[in-house]
């Protein structure tokens, strides 16, 4: 019958789960998840799923198994189970039945440290410019860490070994436990305010929960607050806390961390002589510029043949001299030409010519009045009438009787007018 | 107060580069030098001459004690 070659389903699923029931290793697994879709059904059986970043599998827990929990499973919550892998042939799916649940601490304490970290971090506890630089050469180092184990110890004896002349101080501190988180923070506070160049805050390896305390909020916060620069050392290289995400330094580990805190006397003493080598090296370079300067200064033509700055002005001098004396020459010269010609001119050469023009002036004066001498008239036969000393010149200026004088050419006389005839 | 070695350390640098930087008169830079050597006598004295700490713990008390690491541990 051709039918017969057809399965029906409760067939199939019935030989699924017999291969998977028939399977050793499916009969006893232990898994590892995040428990999802969770249902706390009437009946007191528990079904969810359980899941991680890329895949899932449905789970049932029984109630008689269930009754054996220690805590209240929830969605989110990472589990440890441990079960057998079968099918439920009516719904033709295979899942874990459960029958053995406790809670995935290390999940949870990560799903916290993820939670805070990204917190903190938003807040900008962990920004870089928020972080305070760590003194190169302190003169006093804050622990905060037990005072028991290899951390103080590896911490004091590093800082002793590098940097001897340096004080260090514990505070001591519990590291683990419920009281450790207050008790660090605490101690940070404490070597605050006592007054250290840099705190050293940590402990050695330990398991993550041995840690938790460096993952806690109030020591993250303590950190942050803290004024003195905190150089972190919790465990080792790859524990990586939120303490170490807000110290301002974070050492690998405690020796580490010493290590950071304060240089060797070997490497301040390299680095003085290093500086004294630069320093000398320096002045040395420059006083030899200067050197070579003057040098050159000095082999100047001018300084070396310092005849020649003024055998210049010599030269110039000279030849001012020379000039003024031609010139003056030239002077000379003319002044004696010109007197020279002065003593051609013929006043001097004729000087009686002078008194001889003096002479025929005089007389041609003296002529002059002679001829304009009114007493020269009477030589002529002319005479002249007077009366009291009175000239006359006409007959009607007399009057009958009156005494005339009348003067000649040579002599004179008195009249006495007889007879008027004023013609 | 005495000069902090990292300050004095600091001034060292301080003229160290300002001397390499060639900005500097002859007078100053001789008076610089001076003062240069000066700070690197004090530094290597205050680093040869410092008397090695010992180590300490603050008590709750509030009191510093010697603390002797090997004892404790």
């Amino acid at each position: 019958m051709e039918d017969s070659k057809y399965l029906k389903i409760s067939e199939i699923n019935s030989y699924i789960k017999s291969l998977l029931d028939h399977d050793g290793f499916l009969n006893k697994v232990y898994l590892k998840g995040e428990i999802s879709n969770f249902k706390n059904h009437t009946t007191g059986h528990l079904y969810f799923s359980l899941k991680d970043d890329s895949s899932r599998i449905n789970a049932v827990m029984f109630s008689r198994d269930a009754l054996n929990l220690t805590f209240k499973p929830e969605d989110g919550m990472n589990v440890l189970v441990e079960g057998r892998i079968s099918a439920y042939p009516a719904q033709g799916s295979y899942q874990v039945y459960v029958e053995k649940m406790e809670v995935d601490g290390l999940g949870i304490l990560y799903i916290e440290y993820e939670k805070l970290k990204k917190r903190l971090a938003a807040e900008g506890l962990f920004n870089p410019e928020a972080k305070k630089s760590i003194p190169r050469f302190p003169e006093k180092i804050g622990v905060v860490t037990a005072s028991t184990g290899a951390a103080v110890r590896d911490i004091m004896s590093t800082i002793k070994r590098r940097y001897p002349i340096c004080e260090v101080i514990l505070f001591p501190s519990l590291v683990q436990g419920k009281e450790a988180a207050p008790n660090i923070v605490n101690q940070i506070k404490r070597a605050d305010e006592f007054g250290v160049d840099t705190i050293i805050v940590g402990r050695g390896g330990g398991s993550i929960e041995d840690l938790w305390a460096f993952n806690e909020e109030i020591v993250a916060r303590a950190i942050y607050e803290c004024k003195t620069p905190i150089i972190s050392a919790v465990g080792h290289e790859i524990d990586w806390t939120i303490a170490d995400f807000v110290a301002d330094l974070r050492a690998p580990t405690p020796t580490g961390a010493a290590e950071m805190a304060v240089p060797t006397i070997l490497d301040i003493n390299n680095i003085l002589d290093n500086l004294k080598i630069r320093l000398n090296k320096n002045i040395k370079n420059m006083i030899n510029t200067k050197f070579i300067t003057l040098r050159s200064l000095k082999n100047n033509f001018v300084l070396k043949n310092p005849r020649a700055m003024y055998e210049v002005k010599m030269q110039k001098f000279s030849s001012l001299v020379e000039n003024l004396s031609n010139d003056l020459q030239k002077i000379l010269l003319k002044k004696q030409t010109d007197f020279e010609k002065l003593g051609e001119s013929y006043i001097l050469k004729n000087p009686l010519s002078l008194i001889d023009n003096k002479k025929s002036k005089y007389d041609l004066l003296v002529n002059t009045l002679k001829l304009v001498n009114p007493l020269n008239i009477l030589d002529k036969g002319y005479s002249l009438v007077k009366v009291d000393n009175k000239l006359i010149k006409s007959s009607k200026d007399l009057k009958l009787k009156d005494e005339i004088n009348i003067k000649f050419s040579e002599g004179e006389i008195k009249a006495i007018v007889k007879e008027i005839n004023n013609g | 107060m005495e000069k902090s070695f990292e300050n004095a350390l600091s001034e060292l640098e301080a003229i160290v580069k300002e001397l390499e930087s060639g900005n500097v008169e002859l007078d100053d830079a001789i008076n610089k030098y001076t003062e240069a050597m000066q700070l690197v006598k004090f530094c290597n004295e205050k680093l040869n001459s410092a008397t090695k700490k010992v180590n300490e713990i603050l008590t709750m008390d509030n009191e510093l004690k010697e603390f002797d690491v090997e004892k404790e541990s």
